[in-house]
């Protein structure tokens, strides 16, 4: 095996029945897509609300907790859609986005906006009952929202952009 | 929790209604619509896949000489709704491909219109890819055709 493995891997699921069974359908691909998209306004449109809460944008007279609180079950949903749809669209076309310039910015954006909610929650929101009712949230919390927002847009336009590489 | 279990039949029947004609990038993004080009070879390959169907031609020019060219066509549904099958195009069949050459000058060209050896001609593109003559339907305009008030 000359090419590198992740390569390997990418063509194996490429070459699979469910693979190839999305790749050519008539249907299922273009269904997939649009589940895909529905899934990423569910979950940015969602987490964009806390996140411009916390940078003192909107319902600056609500708790950060109580919003997160009604968005994040919602955020959720949409990530688990969005994972599952997304990874269909990649098993049917694995071995070509193995390849795309824009396939592979998206994965880095997308480990990168899976590390902010990791890093956010483990630090300065462990301690959200001291500035929950704050009009603005204090500076860690505002660049992470700034991060979210920044990365999941990120996230979008290269998705995007995989269709023109 | 409860808001979790809400959203999904929601989306659901969403996606249920987003089904039809989903064109993924514009003919422009692409193609010169300025270079219309035909080409008369036999096929050496054939990608029935979404978002793009490709298929490849030899050519052989005057002086003998063979390349090889990509022709990139709409998605398998938009081309079994215009009765364009998968087994349709087979390996060696001599086809007639008129279309639009690719920006970047490489041997790819639109395939606005595909004629099988059987003589029948079948409209390869995507509708309403804004290419030009482009009318939003799977009819389009195809390049040679008889010229239209513009």
């Amino acid at each position: 095996m000359t090419q590198p493995l992740l390569q390997h891997l990418c063509q194996v699921l490429y070459d699979s029945h469910v693979g190839t069974g999305i790749r050519e359908s008539d249907n299922a691909f273009s269904v997939i897509e649009s589940v895909h998209v529905l899934s990423v306004t569910l979950l940015v449109g969602t987490i964009s609300i806390l996140d411009l809460r916390m940078l003192g944008i909107i319902l600056r007279e609500i708790a950060v907790t109580r919003i997160a609180r009604s968005v994040l079950p919602l955020t959720w949903a949409g990530f688990v859609m969005m994972a599952g749809s997304g990874f269909l669209l990649f098993w049917a076309e694995a071995a070509k986005n193995y390849l795309n310039p824009a396939f592979r910015v998206k994965v880095v954006l997308l480990l990168l906006v899976g590390l902010n909610p990791l890093i956010f929650h483990t630090t300065i929101y462990r301690r959200v009952s001291e500035w929950e009712l704050a009009h603005r949230s204090p500076w860690r919390a505002r660049v992470a929202a700034c991060g979210s927002l920044l990365l999941w847009s990120g996230v979008i336009i290269a998705g995007r952009a995989i269709a023109y590489f | 929790m409860k808001a979790k279990l809400s959203v999904l039949p929601l989306a659901f029947s969403a996606l249920l209604l987003s089904v039809p004609a989903y064109a993924h990038h514009s003919f422009a993004a692409e193609f010169d619509g300025t270079k219309p080009t035909r080409l008369v070879g036999k096929i050496t390959r054939v990608e029935w896949t979404n978002p793009h169907s490709y298929f490849y031609v030899d050519v052989i020019d005057a002086k003998g000489k063979t390349t090889n060219w990509g022709c990139e066509g709409a998605g398998p549904g938009a081309l079994s709704r215009r009765g364009w099958k998968k087994g349709d195009l087979k390996l060696g069949d001599t086809i007639v491909v008129d279309g639009y050459r690719a920006k970047d000058g490489s041997n790819l060209i639109d395939a606005r219109r595909v004629t099988f050896p059987d003589g029948r001609s079948v409209y390869g593109g995507s509708p309403g890819d804004g290419g030009p003559g482009d009318n939003g339907t799977d009819q389009g305009n195809l390049p040679g055709a008889a010229p239209k008030k513009d």
